[in-house]
């Protein structure tokens, strides 16, 4: 039998092996989907899809989730888990937004505007900060940032000025969003510079021959070629800083408190949860019944939101295909 | 080749099962055990002293996240003990037994910077449930500004206990900051010179921060031992039914022997 | 044509034609958006750079002076508490075996799929429908892929690959379902290289192969397999990168406890039944985050994280310069 397996195999049963394989990856996305859902359905079916929406303290609604035994009431079930969401939607967004400045201006400036020496460097370097841990920047951050927001930049006025409402530590909104920004760029910066520096340069020369200044010919016309690369590093990016839970919950004050805009400079400090740190930060309880369902829900949106991300990613690189560009 | 290759897979197997066979014969059977991170430490020294004291015979796996995931554990057969830091309540599921193991004492603490004393237990309830939000408003505080409330996630038992026996039944405001342990509990209020928090009293007795005396009475080993201070509480180690097996030797180890004894009247106090 | 006037020479030759880029209008002479783009490509660029390096310099600086070498080769104390002695050799270990298993698994399926993907790829819907759902592993938060760790390895079924508790329910925790979870974690850096590494091999090199009467798959094992060597090694790199860096799944599928604790008697199944730690659970435990309360172990354990992946990053480069003076192709690269 040993010998029919070490022989030359027929292209027919290697074709249908490797397919095999490959099918063995699709369905484990598809248990993946599968399992995360029949956990998660007793949110829904108890809730509906209000649960997305506000109502009530949703850090009293958890508790109570966590304090009920194996065969819960159908009460126990009542979840309104809007201000994770918008703590998710209120950290990502700020932190794509930001990003995608400060990585195509640095992009700009590391293919064309920066000496040779430095160029060097900075690529190394921008592709190390890519691949550094995300526990790493949540140490700096809970070690450096937090007390130093903390104990120098919230003043006691402010803090007095919320003391009825919520806590004004250092962990809150900017220092989670800084991190955030500083952990997503360099992955944009990576991808631009590729496409920047693959774009043919006569595109560029002869923009500049028709009397472009250099750094408009750039914006004009070899950031336009790019696009496609843009738009694929966006969608990684909003990928990562949605999934980012173990950093954020080490800085942004794990409260499940959505921040008031209308607060003022406050605002900036106030803390939040997103859905995959509360996860993380609720992954003890995961035994009862509630409560873990209650997280599954929130693995489902995200797991959701990642499938639309990819997909809305493809659908606007379509229209792009027109140029000659590789996306 | 293929001789040499099927032999050597032959022996590897023999190997393998060969070593395999005489370590199975010999089990050690496992305890795990979850629950309150008020009890993790004492419970951890017991665990410890038992296994050094009947080698070879029992695996102690603990792990730690509130008095009501060990109840949760337990009830679900997740555990075979649950460490438990509350009184039983009615909303425990059916079929669960307590034991208890050892007495505690509940002290409220503030940062080593705040030298408070003494509070009354209408001050402690005013503080607690957010009415007063100002050190300005507490005499004999050291710290100005607002007070910064941590307290424990719900799944804490000291929470509760600290709720019915400081706070005469209210509830902690929401203001406050939950902390999902003791040691972080701890580590928090030391940290920020304008907190105010509780902890059991091992945690308070290592002197990092200043517990503070309820109407009167200081809260130290000393008041707990002689039954003057009025925040005591129970350890208890739970099961689903009764004890059997190797938790049963376990709890009636801890129950009947001395060494168990010495132990726990290190930092707590035993039952009897 | 003929009514063109016959062409004459210049008289003498005019000055030489300098190289160069030129003449170029000086920034002071353009619009005030221009300006204002060229002000803050500057300031992004060398703030990004200043942020590399405070990272980078504030991490080794804290390293060196927390690091010794024997916090490498001592296991961490007893006590919930790290801040005495007691140094991570049992971390270091963890990720190690972690590592290892998360790799191992990936290897057939990551290096299965491309095959087939890039070589048979038939019928085309279902080729379609493996690389999206690859793209969708890639995309999901590493902490969806723990709670399905977590939701599987905690049925009846998968009771050997952790243990089971005496009231029946299943731990669910343990290296086997933290490696497996880790293996998709690797499986789409894997996956894009060799794929994108079969599909730069020019068809000539199949098709002398195919004229001298070889099978597909022997091609593939004989020719193209050795040809993308470089494009495995670059992927298997990345993919460990991700693997060691790599904490949610640790926080939720490793059990977390700080010494290796291997689960029944079989010494080396045991090891993988059982729990353990890792260094990306160790930093975080030290944190003041966790209950270790030992700042300088967690940075002294989060340095040497550090000189992991930078290795790794280096190990990658090598590799891409190495294959693209052989080959004349080169490697691309990605982060993913």
């Amino acid at each position: 039998m040993l010998e029919r397996l070490r022989n030359p195999w027929p292209d027919h049963r290697a074709e249908r092996t490797l397919g095999a394989v490959s099918c063995l990856v699709c369905a484990l996305v598809v248990a993946m989907v599968v399992f995360v859902g029949i956990h998660a359905w007793p949110i829904f079916e108890h809730n509906g899809l209000s649960w997305l929406g506000s109502g009530g303290d949703l850090g009293r609604q958890l508790a109570d989730m966590q304090n009920t035994t194996q065969h819960p009431p159908p009460s126990a079930y009542h979840l309104r888990a809007w201000p994770v969401v918008y703590g998710t939607l209120l950290t990502t967004g700020v932190a794509v937004v930001l990003a995608l400045a400060l990585s195509v201006f640095s992009s700009i400036f590391i293919v064309e505007l920066a000496p040779a020496r430095l160029r060097r460097i900075a690529i190394p370097v921008i592709r190390l900060l890519a691949s550094v841990p995300s526990v790493i920047y949540g140490l700096i951050g809970i070690l450096v940032l937090v007390p130093f927001v903390g104990n120098h930049v919230i003043s006691g006025a402010e803090k007095e000025s919320v003391q009825n409402v919520v806590l004004l530590t250092g962990a809150g909104l900017s220092v989670t969003v800084v991190i955030l920004t500083v952990m997503i760029t360099p992955i944009m910066v990576a991808l631009i510079c590729e496409a920047l520096v693959s774009v043919p340069s006569s595109w560029r020369e002869g923009a500049i021959a028709l009397g472009v200044n250099p750094l408009r010919a750039m914006l004009a016309v070899t950031l336009r070629a790019a696009r496609p690369a843009i738009v694929a590093a966006l969608v990684l990016a909003t990928a990562r800083a949605l999934g980012e839970a173990i950093m954020i919950s080490m800085v942004s004050g794990s409260r499940a408190f959505s921040p008031k805009p209308v607060d003022g400079l406050v605002f900036f400090f106030e803390p939040l949860r997103t859905l995959a740190s509360g996860i993380v930060d609720y992954h003890e309880g995961i035994g009862a019944p509630a409560l873990g369902s209650a997280l599954y829900a929130w693995a489902l949106l995200l797991l959701f939101s990642a499938f639309v991300l990819s997909i809305a990613g493809y659908l606007i690189k379509l229209p792009l295909r027109k140029f000659q560009v590789r996306g | 080749m293929t001789r040499i290759r099927r032999l050597s897979l032959a022996f590897a197997v023999a190997g393998v099962l060969g070593v395999a066979a005489p370590a199975g014969a010999s089990a050690v059977s496992t305890v795990t055990i979850s629950g309150a991170t008020a009890s993790y430490p004492l419970v951890s020294l017991l665990a410890q002293k038992y296994v050094k004291t009947f080698p070879k015979k029992v695996k102690f796996k603990i792990t730690q996240g509130g008095a009501q995931i060990g109840v949760n554990d337990v009830a679900a057969g997740r555990v075979s003990i649950g460490d438990v830091s509350r009184d039983p309540l009615a909303a425990d599921p059916a079929g669960l037994v307590f034991y208890p193991i050892a007495k505690y004492g509940i002290c409220v603490i503030t940062a080593k910077s705040n030298a408070l004393t003494n509070l009354t237990s209408a001050q402690v309830i005013s503080i607690f449930t957010g009415k007063t939000r100002s050190w300005a408003q507490v005499p004999g505080a050291a710290a100005s500004g607002t007070i910064d409330l941590i307290s424990r996630t719900s799944v804490a038992g000291v929470l509760t206990n600290f709720q019915t026996l400081l706070l005469e039944g209210k509830k902690v405001s929401t203001i406050a900051a939950e902390e999902p342990s003791e040691g972080l509990m701890r580590s928090k209020v030391e940290s920020d010179p304008n907190s105010i928090g509780f902890v059991s009293n091992y945690q308070s007795d290592k002197g990092t921060v200043n517990a503070v005396g309820l109407n009167g009475v200081a809260c130290n080993k000393a008041s707990i031992t002689s039954g003057q201070y009025s925040g005591i509480a129970r350890f208890y180690e739970v099961t689903k039914g009764k004890a059997t097996g190797a938790s049963s030797a376990f709890i009636g180890w801890i129950e009947k022997s001395a060494a168990a004894k010495k132990i726990i009247n290190t930092q707590w106090l035993s039952i009897s | 044509m003929s009514t063109l006037a016959p062409w004459t020479p210049p008289a003498a030759p005019g000055p030489p034609m300098k190289s160069g880029r030129g003449k170029q209008s000086s920034p002071l002479s353009w619009r005030w958006g221009d300006r204002l783009a060229l002000g803050f490509a500057w300031f992004a660029g060398i703030g990004l750079c200043v942020i590399a390096a405070a990272i980078v310099g504030y991490m080794g600086f804290r390293g060196i002076q927390y690091l010794r070498p024997d916090l490498l080769f001592e296991r961490p104390a007893l006590s919930t508490t790290q801040s005495g002695s007691g140094g991570f050799l049992d971390p270091l270990i963890g990720t190690a075996l972690l590592t290892v298993i998360g790799v191992l698994l990936a290897v057939p399926l990551a290096i299965g799929g491309a095959l087939w993907i890039a070589e048979y790829g038939r019928p085309t819907w279902l080729a379609r429908v493996v690389e999206s759902s690859i793209e969708m592993v890639a995309g999901t938060p590493d902490i969806v892929i723990a709670l399905f760790g977590l939701s599987i390895f905690q049925l009846g079924i998968f009771a050997p690959f952790s243990f089971k508790a005496s009231g029946g329910g299943v731990f669910g925790k343990s290296f086997i379902a933290a490696g497996a979870m880790m293996s998709l974690i690797a499986l789409p850096p894997l996956f894009t290289a060799t794929r994108d590494g079969l599909q730069a091999v020019p068809m000539h090199m199949r098709e002398a192969a195919f004229a001298l009467g070889k099978t597909r798959i022997a091609t593939i094992r004989r020719v193209l397999l050795p040809s993308v060597r470089s494009n495995i090694a670059t992927g298997v790199t990345l993919g460990i990168s991700r693997i060691i860096g790599d904490t949610a799944i640790i926080v939720l599928l490793l059990g977390e406890t700080l010494r290796l604790d291997p689960q029944g008697s079989v010494p080396g199944v045991g090891l993988l039944r059982g729990t353990g730690s890792t260094l990306t659970s160790y930093v975080y435990g030290n944190s003041p985050a966790g209950e270790g309360a030992a700042p300088q172990k967690a940075y002294a354990a989060a340095f040497v994280l550090l000189l992991f992946v930078l290795a790794l990053n280096l190990i990658v480069d090598r590799i891409g310069r190495s294959s693209a003076d052989a080959t004349g192709m080169t490697v691309a690269g990605g982060i993913v």
